[in-house]
C-alpha cells in the first residue's frame, strides 16, 4: 500500500522539491509508491484538506523552507499534528537558512527597504490588507515543532533525496555524518596548511588541483559536514558551507573562525588586515546558519 | 448577501498565493485579489555582503531558475565594476541560461500546466497532476522526464550545481568547458530536439482540442515587456528591452541600465508581491505581461530555425499580439524548442571549450551596475550599488513573476465574470478530456 505524504513549502525557494525532482528517472520508483496528500506546487490540495485530515493520519510529512510569517507557523503546527513522521528537508528548515541573514537588520527595516524606499517604486505603501504577519526573527524550525529527521543542503543533493525516501519507505532513518566536506573533496591538501595571503573569490586563477583554502580563499570545507560531494570546490569555487555544520560542531561560523584563526601566518597578516580583507564576518561564516549560531542571540539582544 | 471565494493556497506554482473572488447578492463580480503571502526580502539581506558572494546569494530567490538569478547578478556587478569578461565566458553563460530554460519550460509545460488540458478542467482535483499524466501517458510522461534531465545535467556542467550555480564570478566563470564534456552534451542535445518537437506536437495537440477556451477564457488586453535583440528574441546578452502596446505598436526599446525611466512597481495593499507596470502609461493603465506571451509578442521573429516555424504556426493562429492568457503554454513551447536549438549552436561553438574564461585581474570600483536576462518566467532585473571595497550598499530587484502579478489578477477578474456572470464554462467547447480518470 503506498504510504501517505503531506509536503510542504514555507518561506522557501522550492529548490529542494526542484532536487527531488531532479532524481529524473528515480522519480519512476518514487511517485507511484507516494500517496500524495498536499504538495501544493504539483497537486491541487488546499489548505482546508490539510486541515480536514485527522491528526496522525498520514505516514509521512515533509518540510521544506522556513517561517517567515505567522501563517508558516501555522501551517508547520499543522502538518506536525497530521503527520507521523517528519522530515526536516533544507538548509532553511534545518538551520534557518539564508534568509536568516535578515536577522542582522529588523522586519521594519526589511519592509521600509523593499515597499518604501525601492528605486522603483511609487506611492510608497506597506501591505497589510489580509496578509500574514511576518515574523521578527527566522529560527530554525525544530525551535517550533519536532522533527524525526533533519536532511540539510542548500539544496539536499538529489541522491540524498532519494537515499532518504527509499530507505525510509523500508523503515530506516539515514545515517548521521561522520566527516568534513574536506574528507569528501578530491583537492590535494597539505599536511600542514599555512595561509600567507586571503584572497578574495575573484581574485587570480585558483590552482584547479589544489585545496582552494590553502590557496588564501576562504573555504567552509573544515567547518562543514560532508554530502553533497564537494560540488562548489570541484567547480573552482569555496564552499559556502550550506550543508550546515560538521560532526560535534555546535557552531559552524565559531568553528571556521576558529579554524582560520589557526592557519594564518600571523608574520604575514596582521589580525587587523584579516578582518579587513574578509569583509562581512556574518555573511562570511554564518551564510546558511545565522539563525543557529550563539551570534544570532548576541545580536538579538543587541535590539 | 455579498461572499467571498477563497482559494487557498493557489496550486500548482512555485510560491505562495491566494485568491480571493468578491460577488454581490446577484452573483456579479466585485473584485478579484491576487495576494502573494510572503516575501523574503533579498534585497534587505544582500547589504553589507561581498558582491561576488551576493551573486552566489540571490540564486535562492528561486530554485526552479537560480540560473537566471545567478547571471542577471554577475552582469549587475560586472557593469557596476565596469568589467568585461572573456567572450568565451558570455557563451558559457548563455548556454547555462538556454539550459536552464530546456529543463524549466519541460517542466512548467509538463507538470504545471498540462495537467489541466491532459486530465481536463473538470476532472477532480486530487487527479489533476503529473502523478497522473505519469500513470496514464507513461510514454509523454517519460519523455518530459528525459527533457528535463538533459537541461538540468547541462546545467550541473556549466554551474558546477544543477540547482544554485556557482560558477559565475565577476570577469568569468570559475570553470572552462572540457572537449569531452562538449561531445557527451553534444549527443544529448540532438535527443533533447527529438523530446522538444515531441513536446511541440502534443502542446499543438492540446491547443487544436482547446481552442475554443484558449481564445475566449480569460482573454484581455495588456502590455507586453521582454529583451530582443536588434528585434530578435532573446534571452541573454546583448539585448535592449522592448515593450509593446495593447494593440501592437513597440513602445519603447531601451537599454538595461535606464530601466527605471520605464519600469515601475505599484504596491497592492493585500499582496507582499508587487505589481510592475509599464512606468510611462501609468498604472493601471501600464499593466503588462512577462514570461513566453510577452517575449513572444515583443519578438519581430525567433533566432533559430524550427523556432521561427513554429512562431509562425502561432501567429497564424492566434495572431500578434496575442492577449489569450492560456496561450502561454504553446508560447513556452515555441521557445523550448529555440533554447534547444540554442544550446546545440553553443555547443557547436568552438568558444565554447576555450580556456580562456576569467580575467586574473580584477578590482572592485564604487558604482552601480544593472544587469537583466529574461528567466523561464520573464524579464529579471538586477540592479546594485558597490562601495570601493566591493561591498553591497544597496539593491533594488525587480523579480520576473513580479511583473505578472497585476496581469495575473486581471485574468482572475475577467474569468470570474465569465464564469459567474455569463455561465462561459457551460457554453465553451470542451474536448475530451486525453486521460480519463
Amino acid at each position: 500500500m503506498p504510504v501517505t505524504v503531506a509536503m510542504v513549502s514555507l518561506a522557501s525557494c522550492w529548490g529542494c522539491y526542484q532536487s527531488l525532482l531532479d532524481t529524473h528517472e528515480a522519480l519512476l520508483d518514487i511517485l507511484p509508491q507516494l500517496d500524495i496528500k498536499f504538495w501544493h506546487t504539483v497537486t491541487d490540495f488546499k489548505y482546508k484538506d490539510l486541515e480536514s485530515y485527522k491528526d496522525g493520519s498520514i505516514d509521512v510529512g515533509i518540510v521544506e523552507g522556513v517561517c517567515r510569517t505567522e501563517e508558516d507557523v501555522h501551517i508547520l503546527k499543522t502538518l506536525r499534528k497530521k503527520c507521523k513522521t517528519l522530515i526536516s528537508l533544507g538548509t532553511c528548515s534545518t538551520y534557518g537558512g539564508i534568509y536568516g541573514l535578515l536577522n542582522l537588520t529588523t522586519i521594519d527595516q526589511a519592509l521600509k527597504r523593499k515597499f518604501v524606499e525601492a528605486e522603483s517604486v511609487q506611492e510608497p505603501n506597506i501591505p497589510e490588507e489580509d496578509v500574514p504577519k511576518m515574523l521578527d526573527f527566522i529560527v530554525p524550525n525544530r525551535k517550533i515543532v519536532d522533527f524525526e529527521v533533519f536532511l540539510p543542503g542548500c539544496p539536499v543533493v538529489s541522491k540524498d533525496i532519494a537515499d532518504a525516501i527509499l530507505g525510509l519507505l523500508k523503515g530506516e532513518l539515514p545515517k548521521p555524518p561522520v566527516r568534513t566536506l574536506c574528507d569528501e573533496c578530491p583537492r590535494e591538501k597539505s599536511e600542514v596548511i599555512t595561509i600567507k595571503q586571503l584572497k578574495r573569490d575573484y581574485e587570480g586563477i585558483p590552482d584547479p588541483k589544489k585545496c582552494l583554502l590553502e590557496q588564501g580563499y576562504i573555504c567552509m570545507g573544515p567547518a562543514t559536514r560532508e554530502g553533497c560531494g564537494a560540488l562548489c570546490p570541484k567547480a573552482g569555487m569555496p564552499c559556502r558551507g550550506c550543508y550546515g555544520p560538521g560532526p560535534n560542531v555546535i557552531d559552524q561560523g565559531a568553528k571556521m573562525i576558529s579554524a582560520l584563526g589557526s592557519i594564518v601566518d600571523y608574520e604575514s597578516i596582521s589580525p587587523e588586515e584579516l578582518v579587513e580583507k574578509v569583509g562581512d564576518v556574518a555573511g562570511t561564516f554564518y551564510n546558511f546558519f545565522l539563525p543557529s549560531g550563539i551570534i544570532s542571540k548576541t545580536v538579538r539582544k543587541a535590539k | 448577501m455579498s461572499k467571498e471565494i477563497v482559494i487557498e493556497p493557489a496550486t500548482r506554482l512555485e510560491g505562495h498565493a491566494k485568491i480571493v473572488i468578491k460577488l454581490d447578492k446577484n452573483n456579479k463580480v466585485e473584485d478579484a485579489h491576487f495576494g502573494v503571502t510572503v516575501t523574503r526580502f533579498f534585497e534587505k539581506f544582500v547589504e553589507g555582503r561581498l558582491m561576488e558572494r551576493v551573486i552566489r546569494i540571490v540564486p535562492r530567490i528561486c530554485g526552479i531558475c537560480p540560473e537566471a538569478h545567478h547571471l542577471a547578478s554577475v552582469s549587475a556587478v560586472e557593469a557596476a565594476w565596469g568589467i568585461t569578461p572573456p567572450k568565451a565566458a558570455l557563451k558559457l553563460r548563455d548556454l547555462l541560461l538556454q539550459a536552464k530554460t530546456i529543463s524549466s519550460h519541460a517542466l512548467h509545460f509538463y507538470a504545471l500546466a498540462a495537467p489541466d488540458f491532459l486530465v481536463g478542467p473538470l476532472a477532480e482535483p486530487q487527479y489533476r497532476n503529473v502523478v497522473t499524466v505519469i500513470k496514464h501517458l507513461p510514454d509523454a510522461g517519460k519523455k518530459a522526464i528525459e527533457l528535463m534531465k538533459i537541461g538540468q545535467d547541462l546545467c550541473f556542467l556549466v554551474g558546477g550545481r544543477a540547482i544554485h550555480p556557482v560558477t559565475s564570478v565577476p570577469g568569468g566563470q570559475s570553470k572552462p568547458m572540457t572537449e569531452e564534456e562538449r561531445d557527451e552534451q553534444l549527443k544529448r542535445i540532438d535527443r533533447a530536439m527529438e523530446l522538444a518537437k515531441f513536446t511541440l506536437d502534443l502542446a499543438r495537440k492540446v491547443v487544436g482540442d482547446y481552442l475554443d477556451v484558449i481564445t475566449k477564457l480569460g482573454v484581455f488586453d495588456s502590455y507586453y515587456i521582454g529583451l530582443a535583440r536588434e528585434g530578435v528574441h532573446t534571452i541573454f546578452g546583448d539585448a535592449t528591452v522592448r515593450v509593446m502596446s495593447p494593440d501592437g505598436k513597440i513602445v519603447a526599446d531601451f537599454a538595461k541600465k535606464d530601466y527605471l525611466d520605464y519600469v515601475a512597481e505599484h504596491v497592492a495593499p493585500h499582496s507582499y508581491a508587487t505589481h510592475i507596470f509599464f512606468k510611462p502609461a501609468s498604472y493601471p493603465d501600464g499593466i503588462w505581461r512577462a514570461g513566453p506571451l510577452g517575449r513572444i509578442n515583443v519578438a519581430d521573429k525567433m533566432e533559430t530555425p524550427l523556432a521561427q516555424e513554429a512562431l509562425k504556426e502561432f501567429r497564424d493562429a492566434v495572431g500578434r499580439p496575442c492577449h489569450a492568457t492560456l496561450a502561454y503554454n504553446w508560447a513556452r513551447v515555441v521557445e523550448l524548442v529555440e533554447a534547444v536549438e540554442k544550446a546545440k549552436m553553443l555547443l557547436e561553438d568552438p568558444d565554447i571549450v576555450s580556456t580562456d574564461v576569467k580575467l586574473a585581474d580584477v578590482e572592485p570600483r564604487e558604482g552601480n551596475g544593472v544587469g537583466v536576462v529574461e528567466a523561464p518566467r520573464g524579464t529579471l532585473i538586477h540592479h546594485y550599488w558597490s562601495d570601493e571595497k566591493g561591498i553591497c550598499t544597496k539593491a533594488n530587484l525587480i523579480v520576473a513573476t513580479n511583473h505578472n502579478i497585476a496581469a495575473v489578477e486581471k485574468s482572475f477578474l475577467v474569468t470570474a465574470k465569465q464564469v459567474f456572470e455569463d455561465k462561459i464554462h457551460e457554453k465553451l467547447k470542451l474536448p475530451e478530456p486525453m486521460i480519463k480518470t
